[in-house]
């Protein structure tokens, strides 16, 4: 069973989402800011992570970017979850080092679909 | 004291004295010399001739050598005071008898008879010698020597007189040239007060008395004049530095004004800015406000769904999918609503880029399978060769084109959905072309009227039965605008509908901004790129739409467009611009289209214009009555219009029945 780390400070969409996935069959752990999303990446060692872009404490690009850099984290795929579907916030996505990007209000069967891709590609 | 220094009075006064004392002197040396020189001779003259008688009068004495007779004689001469001695000599010289006056010297008596005849004058005496005979007969010589007293005296006499005379006379000339020097001197003298005065006062409005008509007297006339011209020039001077002073005084309350003004305009372009970030932040947190509960019922009520399902209790899943659907309907009215509010506020931006038409195309077409297959309709879709790519905001052509097939797929049922897109050139720009056409319901001519407007679905049951917000279409023709691009629609109710969005294949931020400033300054547009040779059109109509419509239509064939919103602006930019052509709409507020002919054609700077009368109102009749070059109905079919805009910039005879064919 793989596991996903969710990093969102929303209340509902975290327990929408949770329930959501664990009904698919990840198990879930969830940080609700970026400070505890970082440690959370660190102690759990996710399949995947789900980053919510605007968090309280560090926000979503910043915690991707040092995921990103740090050894034993860089490996983990990160698709970035943000509210705005400008064409400049995919370009911050990816150059912060997102694997992938979905935009609020989410389209849980889209999501699914980018996350089997994810780990999918992670296993072979 | 240097005299050519001196006042003039006293220049004056010594010119007259000096000339006349010189005259004077002058004359009187001149007569006293005369006078003496007279007198001597005179004198002379009378001492021959006393000689002469003393002679006689001796020579008896003398012939008989009377000693005694001949000193009487001599000494009768005692009575004359001038001789000083008389001294007779004999024949053979030497003296006989003498008279000496008393108290003199004798000084040169000689005792000889003197060697010369006549008179001769020796210091400072007068001698004369003479021959006295009796009877022809010399006796003896008579010498005779008077002094000069007498001549001296006159002299001495004469010489004071005059002195005398001429001190009195200087005097006296004195006393009449200080008088009459005021003849001269006064004139001057005042004039040089007057100047004073002037000069000191700076008082031009003086005048310097003129006494007399002389030189002096135009001296003083020309010195008044100058003063005139001084004075002129001078309350010349005065008064436009009044005017400067007035002016100054205006240009500086002008600039008070304007600064003023200015702060005015700085505090309300603050307010302004301050209202738009406002307003900006407002429609950020509206935003996401709005979407966070919308999105926790939407999500819920999906995983209330999944789980239903699951214990397969299928009530309760209509129940949870009436909830859903509710809720995506509100989100998608909110979403529409926002972005309305955006593009009002003028905070819609856009966000370039450059992409490939054909893969986003398709990349859509693969999401509308599903929408496609809900009423049963086919999908036909047709991409040009050569659309390359564009330069535009994705996002927002996506959003029309999705708008545009869920309209296509929403109101056709069994029927075809085609989507065309295509590349071509207009006017030295490149354009895409996106033609989304169905066989569905079609839209009636009354409802076209209101295509691109909000709110305004055909009619309350259609949105009902079809749903939707009755927000898209507005919103596509807005996003169309903004990037410089335009919407047309042709519809047969029936038949199905056509609708084609054109956008510039380079969207730029010009386009952006003139399209803004359009947005929100209302249509008042006037041709981007006037193309001066091109003849005007005036098209007069209320609704935007069509306004934008048939600018953009006309733009494309080469015309220059100038719009108008009603009548009255239609009327005077008409007399402005002298357009070759004037459409007009017949049912616009203020004074409708009838009127607007009936002032056309009684004006004489403008009955001359073809008009031609672009309306739904089937008036045909009064509209050729009134002098309507031509008449079309709307939905105003292109073909048509361009026609009879060609017919009429031919100058062909007007009241041409074109009965038109409303698509």
């Amino acid at each position: 069973m793989s596991t996903i780390l969710l990093v969102e400070d929303n209340e509902m969409n975290r327990d929408m989402l949770t329930r959501r996935l664990q009904r698919k069959g990840f198990n879930v752990v969830v940080a609700c800011d970026g400070l505890q999303g970082h440690k959370l990446a660190h102690s759990e060692m996710p399949d995947l992570i789900l980053m919510d872009i605007s968090l309280p404490e560090m926000n979503g690009w910043e915690v991707t970017r040092l995921l990103k850099s740090e050894g034993d984290t860089r490996h983990i795929p990160i698709i970035a979850l943000t509210a705005h579907a400008l064409s400049s916030d995919r370009e911050k996505a990816f150059e912060a080092g997102c694997d992938e990007y979905d935009t609020k209000p989410l389209d849980f069967a889209r999501l699914m679909g980018k996350i089997e891709n994810l780990l999918t590609v992670k296993k072979s | 004291m240097k005299l050519q220094n001196l006042s003039i009075k006293r220049k004056l006064m010594l010119i007259t004295m000096l000339t006349s004392t010189v005259a004077l002197l002058l004359f009187s040396a001149s007569f006293l010399f005369y006078d003496l020189i007279s007198f001597r001779h005179f004198l002379s003259q009378d001492l021959a001739t006393q000689a002469e008688i003393i002679g006689y009068n001796s020579a008896a004495a003398m012939a008989f050598k009377d000693e005694a007779a001949a000193t009487v004689t001599l000494t009768a001469l005692k009575a004359k005071e001038d001789i000083t001695a008389a001294i007779l000599y004999t024949p053979d010289g030497k003296a006989f008898t003498r008279y000496v006056r008393a108290n003199i010297a004798a000084p040169s008596l000689v005792e000889n008879q003197p060697k010369f005849e006549g008179i001769r004058f020796r210091n400072s005496y007068l001698e004369v010698v003479h021959a006295v005979s009796l009877n022809g007969e010399p006796v003896g010589t008579l010498f005779l020597q008077s002094d000069m007293s007498q001549w001296n005296t006159r002299a001495k006499r004469y010489a004071i007189f005059l002195l005398v005379f001429m001190l009195a006379s200087d005097l006296l000339a004195l006393l009449i040239a200080s008088r009459l020097q005021t003849l001269i001197s006064g004139p001057i003298l005042r004039l040089e007060d007057t100047m004073h005065m002037v000069s000191a006062q700076k008082n031009y409005e003086v005048r310097a008395l003129k006494f007399y008509d002389d030189e002096i007297g135009r001296l003083i006339d020309g010195f008044n004049t100058m003063l005139s011209e001084i004075q002129q020039g001078d309350s010349a001077l005065q008064s436009a530095n009044d005017t400067l002073k007035a002016q100054t005084l205006e240009l500086e309350s002008e600039i008070n004004q304007r600064k003023q003004a200015q702060d005015e305009l700085l505090s309300a372009k603050r307010t302004a800015e301050d209202a738009s970030r406002a307003k900006s932040s407002f429609l950020a947190n509206m935003s996401h406000e709005l979407r966070t509960p919308l999105n926790a019922i939407i999500g819920y009520s999906e995983m209330i769904e999944e789980e239903i399902q699951d214990t397969g209790q299928f009530q309760n899943v209509q129940d949870v999918k009436k909830i859903q659907s509710a809720g995506k309907h509100l989100l998608s009215l909110i979403n529409d609503v926002l972005d309305l509010s955006k593009i009002e506020a003028g905070k819609m931006g856009l966000h370039l880029e450059n992409f490939e038409v054909a893969q986003m195309v398709q990349e859509m077409v693969s999401t509308f399978q599903p929408t496609i297959a809900k009423n049963s309709n086919k999908l036909e879709v047709s991409l040009a060769e050569d659309l390359g790519q564009m330069r535009a905001d994705v996002t927002k052509v996506r959003q029309i084109l999705f708008n545009l097939m869920s309209n296509a797929c929403k109101f056709t049922n069994h029927g075809t959905v085609s989507l065309d897109v295509e590349r071509n050139t207009t006017g030295n720009r490149q354009w895409l072309q996106f033609r989304v056409s169905d066989t569905g319901i079609g839209i009636s001519p009354e409802q076209q009227k209101n295509l691109f407007k909000e709110f305004a679905q055909a009619d309350v049951s259609i949105s009902r039965k079809y749903g939707g917000t009755g927000l898209g279409l507005a919103i596509s023709y807005r996003f169309a605008q903004l990037m410089g691009g335009y919407f047309t629609a042709e519809s047969e109710p029936g038949k199905g509908s056509v609708f084609t969005v054109h956008l510039p294949a380079k969207v730029t931020s010009d386009a952006v901004e003139a399209a803004k400033a359009k947005e929100t300054n209302g249509a008042q547009a006037e041709a981007p790129q006037p193309v001066s040779q091109a003849d005007t059109i005036l098209v007069i109509d209320d609704d935007p739409a069509v306004r934008d419509l048939m600018f953009r239509f006309l733009v494309k064939s080469g015309f220059n467009v100038v719009v108008a919103a009603d009548g009255e602006e239609g009327l005077k930019l008409a007399k402005r611009v002298q357009p070759r052509i004037i459409t007009l709409d017949v049912l616009m507020p203020g004074i409708d289209g009838w009127e607007v002919l009936r002032r056309i054609k009684a004006d004489p700077e403008l009955s001359g214009i073809p008009v031609i009368m672009v309306t739904i109102v089937d008036n045909e009749i009064m509209g050729l009555n009134l002098g309507s070059s031509s008449y079309v109905m709307k939905p105003v079919d292109r073909a048509l219009l361009t026609d009879l805009i060609e017919k009429h910039r031919k100058g062909r005879p007007s009241n041409i029945a074109d009965v038109p064919v409303g698509v």
